[in-house]
């Protein structure tokens, strides 16, 4: 007789961890926000504020593991705002644009942390979801 | 005194973390840890690693480190006697053992990167397909061996697409039945 016993998979449909974690669903997501958007004036930015993003897809998973997210779509996603985060502060530094108004200083910032937030968030949340998903060594995808 | 106490915690943590005997635990242990030392980031005013160390250290890594461990358990094949034979004999072990069935079924779940234990039972197939701890139950009939699955195993699903796709040495035969049916 074996005595293996078949192991408890994580993404057991819970009621205690599906309500817990559609209650904080909005708060985690308000949270990455605010980290984001307050980057600026208070601890945080967009990295940290982009990994509260990418927790959401981990909270979405632990509760529903169902592949349905096309994370092609959302790697080509995080892809252009990576080209944008190369591109935005070329054409804002470079021709002096933040350096002369002093009142777009803090705009940028902003824009520069929602920039860096959307992208780290995008990118960790493909990483966890590609691991999760993980179909074994034959297949890979197209980086 | 908080510092001190934290970093205690953290060092009795870490300890635990490398020799507690389950794995499962030992990730729970190791964001635990995680947790502390962004506690310890927030003391020595470094309030942003505090949240990177609490989202990923505690948050995306533990995850990681969850399905990682999902992938590595241990399936288990069970090989049911024929029910002509009363009772497991050396000389059908070694028949079943090179048996180019399960020697291929072996092959897919190393290839898989799962890892296979193969069980024999003595059990009836009724009994054993009813078993929850057997992932996947070869009998051997008439006609050859064939594995009984049932409808929702889509590692399985994996194993006989592989055989289709690449062809196979073995008849092996996939019998698909509704655990309903049996219970």
């Amino acid at each position: 007789m074996s005595e293996v016993s078949r192991e408890v998979s994580y993404g057991e449909e819970s009621i205690i961890l599906k309500t817990m974690v559609g209650l904080l669903y909005p708060f985690i997501m308000l949270f990455g926000f605010s980290v984001i958007l307050n980057g600026h004036y208070t601890p945080g930015g967009g990295f940290q504020g982009g990994g509260v993003l990418a927790s959401l897809f981990v909270a979405r998973f632990v509760v529903y593991p169902v592949e349905d997210t096309d994370s092609e779509r959302l790697h080509a996603l995080q892809r252009l705002f990576l080209a944008l985060i190369v591109l935005v502060p070329a054409a804002l530094l470079f021709t002096g644009v933040v350096a002369r108004y002093e009142e777009f200083r803090s705009a940028y910032l902003t824009l520069m942390d929602i920039l860096i937030g959307v992208q780290v968030g995008l990118g960790l949340g493909v990483a966890v979801l590609r691991f999760a998903f993980f179909h074994g060594v034959g297949q890979t995808w197209h980086l | 005194m908080i510092e001190v106490g934290t970093l205690l915690l953290m060092g009795l943590f870490a300890v635990l973390v490398i020799q507690s005997n389950l794995l499962r635990l030992s990730v729970i242990y190791l964001a635990i840890f995680s947790l502390l030392s962004s506690f310890l980031y927030v003391i020595y005013a470094a309030p942003e690693l505090a949240i990177a160390e609490a989202v990923i250290g505690s948050g995306l890594v533990t995850l990681l480190y969850l399905a990682a461990l999902k992938r590595n358990r241990v399936y288990t094949v069970a090989v049911v006697s024929d029910e002509r034979r009363d009772h497991l004999t050396d000389h059908y072990l070694n028949h079943v053992e090179r048996s180019k069935a399960l020697t291929e079924i072996r092959e897919f779940f190393v290839r898989r990167e799962y890892e296979v234990q193969t069980v024999f039972v003595s059990e009836t197939l009724d009994e054993a397909l009813r078993d929850p701890a057997y992932d996947l139950v070869v009998a051997e009939d008439e006609e050859g061996f064939a594995t009984y699955t049932d409808d929702e195993s889509y590692v399985i699903l994996e194993l006989e697409l592989m055989f289709q796709m690449h062809g196979t040495d073995s008849a092996l035969r996939f019998i698909r039945y509704s655990p309903e049916a049996v219970l």
